[in-house]
């Protein structure tokens, strides 16, 4: 029993809802207090991993806390193994990240984004930590509801279009989720995690499949794999800089947990190869990726491009993952981290870059390097590293990924990597050399950039929004040199994620 | 941290011929840094610190057996250098940059699928398939045949001591990654053929072209021919020519390189048929240039000969490799001597020399740094023409082999005969100065004779065609995907009940493959 597993939800959620409360009394107090709200939050991912340092050494870390008292099967438990550990850790330190440029960023609305950023952080550290079926469900609606909510943010018309075609996809995912969920309660009569993964292979094999296919759908839906992944550039587009960060660094990759969560420790991965859907999911997650990496080529908006590129990413960390071996757990658990950081330290870069162009297409993109020098230096760093250059991040990460495919002997997987590579080094350095493109301003142009300016996106703390930009720039660059940082961490979820009996011994106890 | 640093440490191997290499690269790039001094003007410190960058991870790409770090360090060296040519053009920068990319994304498949077939350390590998792999992975990097296109164009074009880098020790790196992986007894049948056809190719373009450093840039292809060509033997006595024909070229390729932007700088031009008085201009720079242009030319006692006699050596003897071997030579000895009747004998007055010299009427002021880099190159070819055993005892046992010198005085004598009466009778084979060698053009080059096939002849703008072909098509035909998979909305929709319908219909539809 720990309660600070507890807190860690508690502590968003509260934060969420004392907003408000604070607004009344003064509207300029709400910044600090939302600080202190992610501060204490860090202190207690920090406490927890000092407190447990020894465990996490020796290999057998495992924190859980009963709500209410009631022991599981019967209630609700929140766990905490070295998967949910290291995504809590990477997910706070974005939230982190992110909500200080929100600071620097959002002018307008402060209040209503901020309650609506929390309550997105309490859900995703609720869905990562909790060890309940339905509980999931819960806050997977939670999270769509609130990011439903932020993409529509800025209330033009697109936004809202956006905003409609998201929440239409994922609230029909979330049904399908609750389906499954149903099922699985009137199959089984228990909703843990751990009851059900020790039950699930006396179940027939039709019923499941439907279980299994159900939750495939609805998880391929959020997480935007090949047949299901029109919502996402449009919303990515539409969304305010930070919002987009948040989806792209911290949303996809909660939805990967709990794809790992469900098809390993719940469902079994077994059970997807008694069925045969592994062969299935690995070609069209390769097919999703290689269709991201070529929608990308035709972009002419640098936000949906970078919409389209998180497809071939996410797909390709999808394939890596379903290869089941160890290799592919550390390519894949490599990649989501990094490219949770250099995805959304791109966004965090193109809200600085785009604040004063008219669109975000590519015509406009002229001169935008000339203008902000530093900033699109780090940009390109961060574009780099997208396309995989050494001294970076993202070169570790897709290296182990190779590797991991060339040693499954899984060539076409092994190609779209490299496909990706290099489609990213056309469909950048068309940017870039666009950013440092001089702009000859016309009379015609300069009138229409005046009369056009979206007021709303207007910074009105610099310093702030560029600092945040170098900041995931030097956490590429640093960790793309000592990557080797995250092999205990790594090793330690690739433990928890093979070894379900663990899990499930320790939460209903053999 | 402290992991990754020992496995680092540890991946260092001291065995071999590969420390001498490492040497020698240290010394070729202290003569280009000493010779940048007075050359590169603006941004002096960055170009340094460039230099501080390519010279480590060379290193690390020669004695390193690890595929990780030789990837990483070889990278490093090609964004240094990369970054290097911004001196000359941002242009070349971005062509250089996706050029070598390109290179390094098959030597990246290449190293994985190595490491996959369980060579997990740099080592002989004895898959031919492999092998050839690796090949196609340097090939573009270290401009073998068919790949080369690039190389003249940029060498020719970056500033001179980013091209002495370039052509005297960054194409190096691909032959002595090559020495570790070609098994040696065996050798390599493909690359010995690859070598042949770069030396006959770029030794002819060598002899037709008035432009010094273009001149330079295809004699380094040529003699690159001549190390892969080495490799491509396989045997002892041809890795030894191969290790001391990169010693001797990059010695040699460096100095000249070094002196064309001396020359450069003092004319005010590159053609070689307006070069007049260079002795009494610059007696050291002219001693340097003739003396490394004897080295490329394989004259006796100088550090070509011995290395190419060793390559000669190597081969299986007969009339056929005489007669092969002596033509390669002579072939090298035209272009090279070419460019030396040019520049010293033809059209020059020696009437006042004496005079002239002692006038020192020089047009670009004379720098203790050009000078120093100058003399070390010149060093270096003599050190390796008389003691090709070389100090320490890596190379030792070639202080025993005969280098048969009668036979090298005597080609020399034929090659000078013959080359004079060539050179006597063509009017020294005179051609035009070709336009400005650049991508560019062999990009429209290459479009002109795709629609040349149709019989039409148009005059393109390259660079538009180079954004219609490079982006437009590869735009317009992912557009048509992107088209074709985002129908409206509902049709969207409709792929939620499809994609269910064909997960539970999977095990029927997988049972039919």
């Amino acid at each position: 029993m720990d309660i600070k597993i507890l807190f860690l939800i508690l502590v968003p959620l509260g934060t969420a809802f004392l907003i408000p409360f604070i607004d009344l009394i003064n509207a300029k107090l709400r910044r600090f207090f939302v600080l202190l709200g992610i501060l204490l939050e860090s202190y207690l991912i920090i406490s927890i991993i000092i407190n447990n340092f020894g465990r996490l050494k020796n290999g057998d870390f495992f924190l859980q806390y009963y709500l209410g008292g009631w022991h599981p099967p019967l209630g609700i438990a929140l766990v905490m193994d070295g998967l949910s550990l290291l995504f809590v850790v990477i997910t706070a330190l974005s939230l982190f990240l992110i909500v200080i440029y929100s600071i620097g960023y959002i002018g307008h609305h402060e209040g209503k984004y901020y309650v609506l950023y929390f309550l997105i952080a309490a859900a995703s550290m609720g869905a990562i930590l909790t060890a309940d079926m339905f509980n999931i469900y819960v806050f997977i609606e939670m999270l769509t509801i609130t990011s439903g909510a932020l993409i529509g943010f800025k209330r033009s018309k697109e936004a809202s279009a956006a905003a409609i075609k998201y929440l239409l996809y994922n609230v029909l995912a979330g049904l399908l989720f609750f389906l499954g969920v149903l099922l699985i309660y009137f199959n089984l009569g228990t909703l843990n995690m751990a009851d059900i993964s020790r039950n699930f292979t006396s179940l027939e094999n039709g019923i499941k499949l439907f279980i299994s296919a159900i939750f495939l759908t609805s998880i391929l839906i959020k997480m935007g794999i090949f047949p299901f992944f029109f919502w996402l550039p449009k919303s990515y587009d539409t969304a305010p800089s930070p919002v987009t960060a948040v989806l792209a660094g911290i949303l996809s990759k909660v939805y990967l947990y709990i794809f790992i969560r469900i098809f390993w420790t719940v469902i079994g991965f077994e059970t997807l190869k008694v069925l045969n859907l592994n062969i299935l999911l690995l070609d069209l997650a390769l097919l999703s990726s290689f269709l991201g990496h070529v929608f990308a080529l035709q972009s002419n908006n640098i936000k949906r491009l970078l919409g389209y590129s998180s497809i071939g990413h996410i797909g390709m960390i999808l394939a890596v993952i379903m290869l089941n071996t160890e290799a592919g757990f550390y390519g894949g658990l490599l990649h989501i981290i990094s490219h949770m950081f250099m995805k959304a330290g791109l966004f965090v870069a193109c809200g600085y870059l785009l604040q004063y162009t008219r669109t975000h297409a590519y015509r406009d993109f002229k001169g935008v390097g000339i203008r902000n020098r530093p900033v699109f230096i780090a940009f390109i760093a961060l574009l780099l590293s997208m396309i995989g250059m050494p001294p970076l991040l993202g070169f570790a990460s897709k290296w182990y990924v190779l590797m991991a495919f060339l040693e499954a002997r899984s060539y076409f997987g092994a190609f779209i990597v490299i496909f990706g590579s290099l489609t990213a080094v056309i469909y950048y350095l068309r940017y870039i050399a666009k950013g440092f493109e001089e702009v000859r301003l016309t009379e015609d142009d300069l009138k229409e950039e005046i009369y056009s300016r979206p007021l709303l996106s207007v910074l009105y703390r610099e310093k702030i929004v560029s600092f945040i930009t170098y900041s995931y720039t030097a956490i590429i660059i640093g960790f793309g040199l000592g990557f080797r940082f995250f092999d205990l961490p790594l090793n330690l979820s690739i433990e928890s994620i093979m070894n379900v009996e663990r899990y499930v011994e320790f939460l209903v106890g053999g | 941290m402290a992991v990754i640093w020992q496995q680092f440490l540890a991946s260092f191997q001291f065995d071999s011929f590969f420390p001498l290499l490492a040497e020698v690269g240290v010394i070729l790039t202290l003569m280009t840094a000493l010779a940048a001094w007075n050359y590169i003007k603006e941004n002096k410190f960055w170009y340094y610190i460039l230099t501080l960058v390519y010279l480590l991870s060379t290193i690390v790409v020669i004695l390193t057996d690890d595929w990780f770090f030789f990837l990483f360090a070889w990278e490093m060296v090609t964004l240094a250098t990369t970054f290097m040519l911004a001196w000359s053009d941002w242009k070349l920068v971005r062509q250089y940059f996706v050029i070598q990319f390109s290179g390094s994304s098959i030597l990246l498949f290449g190293a994985l699928a190595a490491n996959a077939f369980g060579y997990t350390e740099i080592g002989v590998i004895d898959s031919g398939a492999l092998q050839f792999i690796l090949i196609m992975g340097i090939g573009m990097k270290s401009g073998l045949f068919l790949f080369h296109f690039w190389l003249p164009p940029i060498h020719s074009e970056a500033p001179a001591p980013v091209s002495a880098v370039l052509s005297g020790w960054v194409v190096k790196l691909g032959y002595i990654f090559l020495l570790k992986v070609i098994p040696m007894k065996t050798g390599n049948t493909f690359l010995f053929l690859l070598g042949l056809a770069m030396i006959v190719y770029a030794g002819w373009q060598a002899l037709r072209s008035a432009d010094l450093k273009i001149m330079l840039a295809y004699s380094t292809v040529s003699q690159l021919g001549f190390i892969a060509l080495a490799i491509g033997t396989g045997g002892q006595y041809a890795f030894y020519g191969a290790v001391l024909h990169i010693i001797a070229h990059g010695f040699a390729k460096t100095t000249l390189f070094i002196s064309s932007g001396i020359w450069q700088k003092e004319y005010g031009t590159r053609i070689i048929y307006d070069f007049k008085d260079a002795i009494s201009r610059r007696p050291i720079t002219s001693a340097a240039t003739i003396l490394s242009f004897a080295s490329l030319g394989a004259v006796v006692f100088t550090a070509g000969y011995n290395s190419k006699y060793l390559i000669k050596s190597a081969q299986t003897t007969g009339l056929l490799t005489t007669a092969v071997f002596f033509l390669l030579g002579l072939l090298s000895f035209l272009y090279v001597g070419r460019v030396v009747y040019f520049i010293f004998i033809k059209d020059q007055d020696y009437s006042n020399f004496i005079y002239d010299l002692k006038q020192g009427f020089n047009h670009h002021q004379i720098y203790t740094h050009d000078i120093l880099a100058l003399l070390t190159g010149m060093l270096g070819i003599i050190v390796v023409g008389f003691w090709p055993e070389m100090p320490g005892d890596i190379l030792a046992s070639l202080a025993a082999k005969d280098f048969y010198l009668i036979g090298g005085v005597r080609d020399t004598l034929l090659y000078l005969g013959i080359s004079a009466y060539l050179f006597y009778n063509n009017n020294g084979f005179k051609v035009e100065a070709r336009g400005n060698l650049s991508l560019e053009n062999y990009l429209q080059l290459f479009l002109n004779f795709i629609y040349g096939l149709s019989r039409k002849s148009v005059k393109f703008d390259t660079e538009k065609i180079f954004e219609t072909f490079f982006y437009n098509a590869i735009f317009n035909a992912s557009k048509k995907l992107h088209d074709f998979v985002y129908q409206d909305f509902t049709l969207q929709l409709l792929w939620i009940p499809i994609f269910l319908s064909i997960l539970l219909l999977w095990q029927q539809i997988y049972s039919y493959f």
